[in-house]
């Protein structure tokens, strides 16, 4: 007895989805094991973002705001890696805030790993050029009484050292922060933009997962945000313009091998529905007895 | 006494200058309020973290009854509660800055979020592949829109077919964002007038009273 | 940002205008909820989902997973109730098992609360007190993720026929909805949460957009005030509407940005 072959069209249409699983799992494992080095264009989007990184000067203070689990680091972490980059290569202060318990594990893994040799590099030092806030902005009313009265609301950094005699000597409100730097995956804390933001016109930079981008873009549209980084690609262009390769060139590869393996299974998908699923279901209702 | 704290019109009252104490500063000037209301939120906010007492204490008790049962999966119920148990052992006796407490945050919580996370894409990716297909016009134009703002969204699109640019950008910044904004007003919208309900004592079942059902 | 149109002595500097709309608000919410008379709203389409779903779930002998968000007390997880309630009720007339999976943020164990009051309650009207059972209702994690973990485990444990995910989620909705899809669950979904909705319309079999979780809330439960809240909301957009369509014509027209001062304002 001989073997029905193997009706393509059938198959394009009830593949089992766990072959897609393994197919994204392999062409995003391969490039980012061995990078192919595909070319990546840059969005204007990533160009104004670096426009607000230039306008800060040597000394001017930032409002960095980790609002992030360890699992948005993740997809952040190209974005963090190549603006803090900036900040050290630049000599800009830095006061870190976490938004979220998990944000411990992200100063071990940002600053006492990944730049912790950039940091020697360029003889950045904790207490000369930033300070560790610890989780120092949980909700808009912690934002509030730093906008209003930092020197009130903030005493002591994360490991519980006096703050007095830093630079952070110089905040008295949020008038006297030189910029916000959010690197985010949601809402982040909204407070930055109605008690900073908003009172003091303190411009306001963010770094965004993808999946949060349409409420950002409202923001950036309206004037309250003045750059934004978009996700991993963001922080991979924006690693290309300060000529500070890092993992987000890296994962570029993988990126675009995801996006166009999805593409082709969108076209598979509806060649076997035209060609399949679509015919069975019509013979079904024309044999259907009513 | 109790009748007191049990009143509604009591609880009331307390809700409705909590309210006044927070919003009133916001928009009128009143900067002898300001404090008293960081105060407040900052207490509250406080109160809230205690969540986390009735989440230990439903883990225990539900992963307790799971080993004794021997459901599926009860092994990783115990792998759950002793790392549970040795991380506030931990914490509480040698702070969050130990060494070992560290360690234990940087090789299993941190992974492990990453990883419901990181599922997310190849959830995506299915629902995306599964999803697209042409089986009217608007989904036909719902494809065409999906693959142009896919295709920007490869970098390597864009050094290849630079044009493509203008249109994944309207899409995504007009037709989206006007999405976005629309979707916004309503939610918005919708949270102000809870507010009005809370506030004119039409919705207190956040405060314990339960609405009477009506027959 | 755009020159105040302007500026009310005692105001804070561009929240005026702010003001005004809420205290609209506050006003019309206030007549609408003092009526009397119930403004109509239509009946949406995912009502007749949700009596198909947990058919489906008693007739395969499956339970029915129904959650009501991670959020505290918010507009979409009130709403999130009045479905809660509607399922509870038809899951105890036609005997079957609800599983409720509470969790997610921190002021999520205010909402556990009342969803075990909602469900208890509908228990004992449908005559069947003895259904409830706390374990069915557990609270997973105050935290997004671990309550994801939970979330799916209960998925993967119980395999439900019906998936029922309303109120406020956030990333972790697409999780759970296409786990539900892997399960073999019919999924339910709500897209509160703008980031969402392209993936959960993708991964549910029925999607509730923005306003239609809490109408369906509203026209299950023919509360007055939810119903009164569903009219607001459509008055509030028809004004942003006509605001958008009114300061572009004049812009386009006369140059004058009068609109977008007074808003700004």
């Amino acid at each position: 007895m001989g073997k029905e072959g193997v009706n393509l069209l059938k198959l394009m249409a009830t593949y089992d989805k766990r072959w897609g699983y393994l197919l994204l799992f392999i062409l995003v494992l391969l490039p980012m094991l061995q990078p192919i080095g595909m070319p990546i264009s840059v969005s204007e989007l990533t160009k104004d973002y670096l426009k607000q990184l230039e306008t800060l000067e040597e000394g001017d203070i930032v409002l960095d705001s980790w609002s992030t689990e360890y699992s948005g680091y993740m997809e952040l972490k190209p974005g963090m890696i190549a603006t803090h980059k900036y900040f050290i290569k630049n000599g800009i202060k830095l006061f870190i805030c976490l938004g979220h318990p998990e944000g411990l594990a992200l100063v071990d893994a940002l600053l006492n790993e990944e730049i912790k040799g950039y940091m020697e590099k360029y003889d950045y030092t904790y207490g000369e050029d930033y300070i560790i806030l610890g989780f120092a902005l949980p909700n808009q009313a912690a934002t509030l009484a730093m906008a209003t009265d930092f020197q009130g609301s903030v005493k002591v950094d994360w490991k519980g050292d006096s703050i007095k005699g830093t630079f952070l000597d110089r905040i008295e409100t949020g008038a006297d922060i030189d910029m916000i730097a959010d690197f985010t995956t949601g809402a982040g804390n909204p407070g930055l933009i109605n008690h900073i933001v908003l009172t003091f016109g303190t411009p306001m930079i963010q770094n965004q997962i993808g999946v949060s981008l349409p409420g950002s873009f409202m923001n950036l549209d309206a004037g309250l945000i003045t750059g934004l980084l978009a996700s991993t690609r963001g922080g991979s262009e924006l690693e290309l313009l300060i000529k500070e390769p890092g993992p987000g060139l890296i994962a570029m590869d993988a990126f675009t091998l995801g996006h166009y393996l999805l593409i082709i299974l969108i076209v598979i998908g509806n060649i076997g529905f035209f060609g399949w699923t679509k015919k069975v279901s019509e013979k079904m209702e024309s044999t259907t007895i009513r | 006494m109790s009748w007191f704290f049990k009143s509604k019109q009591v609880n009331l009252a307390i809700l409705v200058a909590s309210f006044m104490i927070g919003f009133v500063p916001y928009f009128i000037k009143v900067p002898q309020v300001n404090e008293f209301a960081n105060t407040l939120t900052n207490i509250s906010s406080v109160v809230g973290q205690f969540t986390i007492v009735i989440a230990i204490y439903s883990q225990y008790r539900r992963s307790l009854r799971f080993i004794r049962e021997r459901r599926k999966g009860w092994v990783y119920n115990i792998y759950l509660l002793t790392f549970m148990s040795l991380m506030i052992l931990i914490g509480f006796t040698w702070g969050e800055h130990n060494a070992t407490y560290m360690w234990l945050v940087n090789s299993i919580v941190a992974p492990c979020s990453s990883v419901v996370y990181g599922i997310l894409a190849f959830y995506m990716f299915s629902a995306g592949a599964r999803a697209f297909r042409a089986r009217s016009l608007k989904a036909s134009l719902l494809i065409v829109a999906g693959v142009i703002v896919l295709l920007y969204q490869a970098p390597l699109t864009g050094s290849v077919i630079p044009g493509i640019e203008p249109y994944a950008v309207f899409l995504t910044g007009t037709v989206g964002m006007s999405l976005s904004r629309m979707f916004a007003i309503a939610i918005i919208t919708g949270a102000i007038m809870l507010n009005v309900r809370m506030l004119t004592g039409r919705e207190l079942a956040f405060l314990g009273f339960a609405r009477e059902e009506e027959s | 940002m755009a020159e105040l149109l302007f500026e009310i002595p005692g105001v804070e500097s561009g929240r005026a205008f702010g003001l005004i709309l809420i205290l609209g608000i506050f006003i019309l919410g206030i007549y609408y909820m003092r009526r009397g008379k119930l403004p109509y709203i239509r009946r949406v389409a995912a009502i007749d989902a949700i009596s198909e779903a947990v058919g489906r779930s008693t007739e395969m002998g499956k339970p029915v997973l129904c959650s009501y968000g991670t959020g505290g007390f918010g507009y979409a997880v009130i709403a999130a109730m009045s479905i809660l309630g509607h399922v509870a009720r038809t899951c105890a007339e036609t005997d079957t098992r609800l599983l409720v999976p509470t969790g997610g943020s921190h002021t999520s164990y205010l909402t556990r609360e009342l969803a075990i009051d909602i469900v208890k309650g509908q228990y004992t009207a449908a005559g069947k007190p003895e259904m409830y059972n706390e374990d069915d209702m557990p609270f997973l994690s105050g935290e997004q993720y671990s309550f994801t973990a939970g979330y799916i485990g209960m998925l993967v444990r119980d395999r439900p026929g019906a998936v029922i995910m309303t109120g406020g989620h956030s990333s972790e909705a697409m999780n759970i909805a296409e786990m539900s899809n892997l399960v073999g669950a019919l999924t339910i979904t709500s897209g509160t949460y703008v980031s969402n909705m392209a993936a959960l319309a993708c991964a549910s079999d029925y999607i509730m957009l923005v306003d239609e979780q809490p109408a369906a809330g509203a026209y299950l439960s023919k509360d007055p005030e939810q119903l009164a809240t569903i009219r607001v909301v459509d008055i509030y957009k028809v004004l942003s509407l006509l605001l958008i369509v009114v300061g572009l014509l004049v812009l386009n027209t006369t140059g004058n940005d009068f609109i977008r001062r007074l808003l700004a304002s």
